[in-house]
């Protein structure tokens, strides 16, 4: 790696934690690279209208706030490489990230790589991604206008997207394996009150049925046992979301649920290695909790560079 | 450089070009369609030698992505002499973009 070039710090993900991590360590002097591998934002970038990050009084669309956020690290000298980062030498000196586009090398590096919808399972589920099997009902969510969908889950984000479908879709089923909801009360009530809204409670869904494109799915009864058809043309899968922790493996210690294990410093398991965002342990995933977590390991990192620890 | 928007008659134009033609078919609703576009921007400055790297708005010329077997969207289509060589529905990734265009061209 001889005359390669050495970046002070290293992001790995152009959401909201990566980019206020590159706007403090650029104000800080620090030379600074935010390697991204398809546009700002992060799972933010796909949210419709954010209405809880103060300072926007009439709410902004993900997607103008992650290049906003993008726009102002870059303003203080923050670059941003569009570059897939396949593996990471974190404990090497200096640190390496091998991408899409080259080798990296940094002396500290920050993980904000996210999260990721949780998938179902069953099978033809990659397949039928795009072809009636939606994670993200802000995003796919007009596809259904004036048809019939379902939505899996049970949790504040399943109830948001069963919510924003019945106002474009024709009729919308929540399928839940429990019999409530575990969804705040502001999500419930009016999903509740909506016309056209049902239930199908104590339901998993047990498989896909296609003609290449989904026409229904095969519902369980998780307490009889006793399977229904149900003919849909969209089905959202609302079940959580899952770290995308995989430069880590091996590397980081990781908690039980897959994520960077780090507390409120940012710190991860290993030094000049810091995760911000919702890929590291947390109580609570926003954006806001994410920007802080950025403006924390900037200020770890420094420490780091320092010589302390 | 940025990914010039085509209606109809240019695409007729350009499918049957020198250069491959890669369309990107989008429409303004669509928040995944935003989230491709600056790595899209980027795919057009880097293969402007090689590749004519064009838009398409579905809302407004329809029938193209139709005759294309456009389903859903984003989906990027590669045309060589007039026909489809392959596409690719919501890349995850500009690396995925690169990939797809590697390897649909080597075909």
């Amino acid at each position: 790696m001889s005359g390669a070039h050495v970046y002070d710090m290293i992001v790995v993900g152009g959401g909201p934690g990566g980019y206020t991590a590159a706007l403090y360590a650029a104000r800080a002097g620090l030379d600074t690279l935010v390697l991204e591998k398809l546009s700002a934002g992060g799972q933010m970038a796909l949210t419709e209208v954010i209405d809880n990050y103060p300072g926007y009084e009439e709410g902004i669309d993900g997607f103008t706030l992650g290049e906003k956020m993008q726009q102002q690290a870059q303003r203080f000298g923050a670059k941003t490489g569009y570059a897939q980062v396949e593996r990471a030498d974190l404990t090497a000196s200096p640190k390496v990230l091998h991408t899409s586009e080259g080798d990296f090398y940094a002396r500290t590096v920050v993980l904000a790589t996210g999260a990721d919808p949780r998938q179902l399972g069953l099978e033809n589920e990659t397949a039928l991604t795009g072809r009636g099997v939606a994670y993200c009902a802000a995003c796919d969510g007009m596809r259904y206008k004036g048809k019939t969908v379902a939505v899996v889950g049970g949790g504040n984000s399943a109830a948001e997207d069963a919510l924003l479908l019945s106002r474009i879709a024709e009729k919308v089923i929540l399928i839940h394996r429990r019999d409530t909801l575990r969804a705040t009360k502001v999500y419930q009530q009016p999903l509740m009150n909506a016309q056209n809204v049902e239930f199908r409670w104590n339901s998993t869904v047990t498989e896909l049925l296609h003609d290449g494109k989904l026409t229904g799915v095969k519902l369980r009864d998780v307490n009889t046992g006793e399977e229904t058809v149900l003919p849909c043309d969209g089905l959202f899968i609302s079940v959580g979301r899952k770290p995308a922790s995989q430069l880590a493996e091996g590397q980081l210690e990781l908690d039980a649920g897959g994520y960077i294990a780090a507390d409120e410093t940012t710190k991860t398991s290993v030094p000049g290695v810091f995760a911000v965002g919702d890929v590291r342990t947390k109580l609570l995933r926003q954006v806001v909790t994410a920007v802080a977590d950025g403006a924390v390991a900037v200020h770890m990192a420094e420490e780091y560079l320092a010589g302390g620890v | 450089m940025a990914a010039m928007n085509i209606n109809a008659e240019e695409f007729r134009q350009n499918v049957m070009g020198d250069k491959p033609l890669l369309v990107d078919f989008w429409a303004p609703w669509c928040g995944y369609c935003r989230r491709i576009g600056p790595a899209y921007d980027q795919i057009a400055g880097e293969y402007s030698d090689r590749l004519t790297v064009a838009k398409v708005n579905i809302d407004e010329d329809g029938q193209l992505a139709k005759d294309a077997g456009v389903e859903v969207i984003p989906t990027l289509v590669l045309y060589r002499d007039g026909k489809v060589l392959g596409s690719i529905v919501a890349p995850d990734s500009k690396a995925a973009i690169d990939r797809f265009i590697r390897e649909t061209l080597e075909q």
